[in-house]
């Protein structure tokens, strides 16, 4: 191999970041810009969902009911609704998302502490947020009845510390307050850090494209020079987001970084080299930058986001999918960066997931050598 | 020989784009490729290269074997692709730079080297210029100056000066010609007859086969007619009254010049003469010129379309 090929390719592409506005924005500004939005987009907590009551039974009791469970930031009382068609009309408009039904037996029942049911219709169009109210509604219901009932124990002499007999007592080490930026942050790190390998996909193309490659293939140059020319500028350029977008995170976020910063360099570099690895292979099949971006799209982001345990458990993959994780660096790295800024764990614990990552590394730059041919046709 | 292809054929998947061409070329010599588009010159000239794959025959250049090795030969060659492909984020500076590092052209000669080969293509006040805010002619020279900064042997060149204005094909054959004084050898395709003239020896290609191989003025010699320059005072008209009389083979307009390439028969001249004094044409001139490369090229692919 010679070093001269390799630096006159290196030199070019870098010449070709900093002078290509699209290259640029997309390798240095985009990482960091998609980790803020999504940030944002996915760690807002649900909250303020309307709902409707319709309360067929109108006693204090009941009043007090609706008025308790509609007292926190959680639920909003939309409406008080006079019939069961006018919560209809509100679910099927989307002005709420849950509507509460209150039998007219409710205080009666309560009193006599026969056990009552609540009916609780939900909008199954958006379960996520359906979900959340009757959860909300469930646990209010509950913490009513048990107020209502110790009141009426006490007025019968019966004196009681507490109506639960299990007290679960939990704490969230490493994220204490389950902060979901916390989380979330070293997590999307996996991602971000990986869109340098578009460029790489498109780097090939766009020789490609521009008819470069005819010249350069009729130069003595050898095709490990040109593939390792043409990643090595790329991790460079991805090693300034591993240094900023972590600095970022933790003084936006706060974002904690309990581990060493060493390790979680070298490992980057590690990751960098898989994942860039996986767009030259891309590359290398593509002729025209937009294939090579569709591809990329299909291979790097999606599986990405989905298949690395990031947003989804591993776990609850269907088998396929659960391979498939396995192949992907950003799975290993997701494994990195939330043990590195949280548990903040070095070498001696992560030193596997390391060795996968080159092994993958290997195995897509192999890939793309054996076959990238130096030849037209 | 310096390059020799014996039975070349390379086939792709329906069409066979070089059928056993056989071709030799000596060191130092200007040699041309003429052809109709689609002919095979750009396969022939990048399987020279070493650029494409090889379906049957053997190609020997500057005594690499292309089909065994073609690595081998190519830092022996300069290679231009027809179109301009050079990097437009690049300067003029910075690209011949590149290529000199990948023909590993040490710095020293590149630093002495280099101002020459800007003065050469009149480039060295764009030496700054990115090079995709090149001109055409400016962008050819500078590929061709990329290609010889290695002093290769040999320079291939596919279709170097289409798209370029007549003044800077001149300078461009004008730094060929210096090139071939000084000994390279130069193979070059090209559609313009005018090139082909300037050539040493000239190789029609047609339908992936080489149909002549001599030099220009055999090619000239050997056309099998007689070509008429007729001047009149309207050249379109006279056009369609020429172009059905018997023995007529080809009216090509040059402004207001018609030259007719006509059979070697007796009486030919005589009926065009008739006919346009019948019709009431002025004849301005009238009379007998050497035949061209483009009169040559076009009986002879006029003969092979009729024999297919």
């Amino acid at each position: 191999m010679s070093f001269r090929h390799l630096w006159a390719v290196i030199r070019k592409e870098i010449q070709h970041i900093l002078r290509d506005r699209g290259t640029f924005i997309l390798v240095l500004v985009t990482p960091t810009l998609v980790l803020l939005l999504m940030t944002y987009a996915l760690a807002v907590d649900i909250e303020h969902v309307p709902i409707a009551v319709l309360d067929y039974d109108r006693s204090p009791l009941s009043r007090q009911f609706v008025q308790q469970i509609t007292a926190g930031e959680d639920l909003d009382l939309y409406l008080s609704a006079g019939s069961i068609g006018e919560i209809e009309d509100l679910l099927v408009r989307g002005k709420i998302k849950a509507a509460l039904i209150i039998d007219p037996g409710f205080s009666a029942d309560l009193l006599s502490m026969r056990g009552l049911s609540l009916q609780v219709l939900i909008d199954g169009t958006e379960p996520e947020t359906g979900g959340f109210a009757v959860d909300h509604i469930g646990w209010r219901a509950e913490t009513f009845a048990n107020q209502i009932l110790s009141s009426q124990l006490q007025a019968s002499g019966i004196a009681l510390d507490t109506l639960q007999p299990i007290d679960l007592r939990i704490r969230a080490w490493y994220n204490p307050s389950l902060v979901p930026q916390v989380d979330l942050v070293p997590g999307l790190l996996s991602v971000v850090l990986g869109f340098p390998a578009f460029s790489v996909a498109l780097t090939l193309a766009r020789e490609h494209e521009n008819r470069t490659m005819e010249q350069l293939l009729a130069t003595p140059i050898k095709r490990i020079e040109l593939l390792l020319g043409k990643i090595i500028p790329y991790v460079l350029a991805g090693l300034m987001n591993v240094i900023v977008i972590p600095l970022f995170a933790m003084a936006w976020f706060g974002v904690p970084f309990n581990g060493s910063f060493l390790v979680f360099l070298f490992l980057s570099v590690v990751f960098l080299f898989a994942e860039l690895s996986m767009g030259m292979v891309i590359g290398v099949f593509m002729r025209s930058q937009s294939a090579a971006l569709a591809l990329s799209f299909l291979v790097v982001m999606f599986p990405g986001f989905f298949l690395t345990g990031i947003f989804f458990p591993i776990a609850s993959l269907p088998e396929l999918a659960r391979m498939e994780s396995l192949f992907l660096p950003g799975t290993q790295y997701a494994i990195i960066t939330r043990g590195v800024f949280l548990t903040g764990i070095g070498l001696d614990v992560l030193w596997p997931y390391a060795v996968m990552l080159v092994f993958l590394g290997l195995v897509f730059t192999g890939t793309a050598a054996l076959f990238f041919k130096k030849r037209l046709a | 020989m310096y390059i020799q292809t014996t039975d070349l054929t390379r086939k792709f998947k329906e069409k066979t784009a070089l059928d056993q061409v056989n071709l030799e070329i000596n060191q130092g010599e200007l040699f041309g490729l003429v052809g109709p588009d689609g002919a095979g010159k750009t396969t022939l000239i990048r399987t020279l290269a070493g650029l494409i794959g090889i379906s049957e025959g053997n190609v020997h250049v500057a005594g690499c074997d292309i089909g065994k090795n073609p690595e081998s030969v190519k830092s022996q060659i300069g290679y231009m692709a027809q179109e301009f492909s050079l990097y437009n984020k690049l300067s003029v500076l910075e690209n011949l730079q590149f290529f000199g590092e990948l023909y590993n052209v040490p710095a020293s000669l590149q630093a002495e080297r280099v101002p020459g080969l800007l003065a050469f293509a009149k480039l060295t006040e764009f030496k700054h210029k990115r090079a995709a805010k090149l001109s055409g002619g400016m962008k050819k020279k500078l590929a061709l100056a990329c290609t010889l900064l290695h002093r290769p042997p040999i320079l291939l060149l596919d279709e170097p000066t289409t798209g370029v204005d007549p003044v800077s094909r001149r300078e461009f054959w004008n730094i060929l010609n210096d090139l071939h004084i000084q000994g390279t050898t130069i193979v070059v395709s090209t559609p313009y007859m005018d090139e082909a003239d300037r050539c040493s020896r000239v190789a029609l290609i047609y339908d992936g086969r080489i149909v002549q191989c001599e030099s220009p003025a055999a090619i000239r010699g050997q056309i099998t007619g007689e070509v008429l320059k007729v001047v009149t005072d309207d050249w379109q008209k006279a056009r369609d009254l020429i172009l059905p009389l018997p023995g007529v083979q080809e009216v090509q307009s040059y402004g207001e010049a018609l030259h007719i390439l006509m059979d070697k028969v007796p009486g030919v001249s005589d009926n065009i003469q008739q006919t346009l004094e019948e019709n009431k044409l002025n004849i301005l001139e009238m009379r007998g010129i050497s035949p061209r490369m483009e009169e040559a090229f076009i009986s002879f692919i006029r003969k092979l379309n009729q024999d297919k």
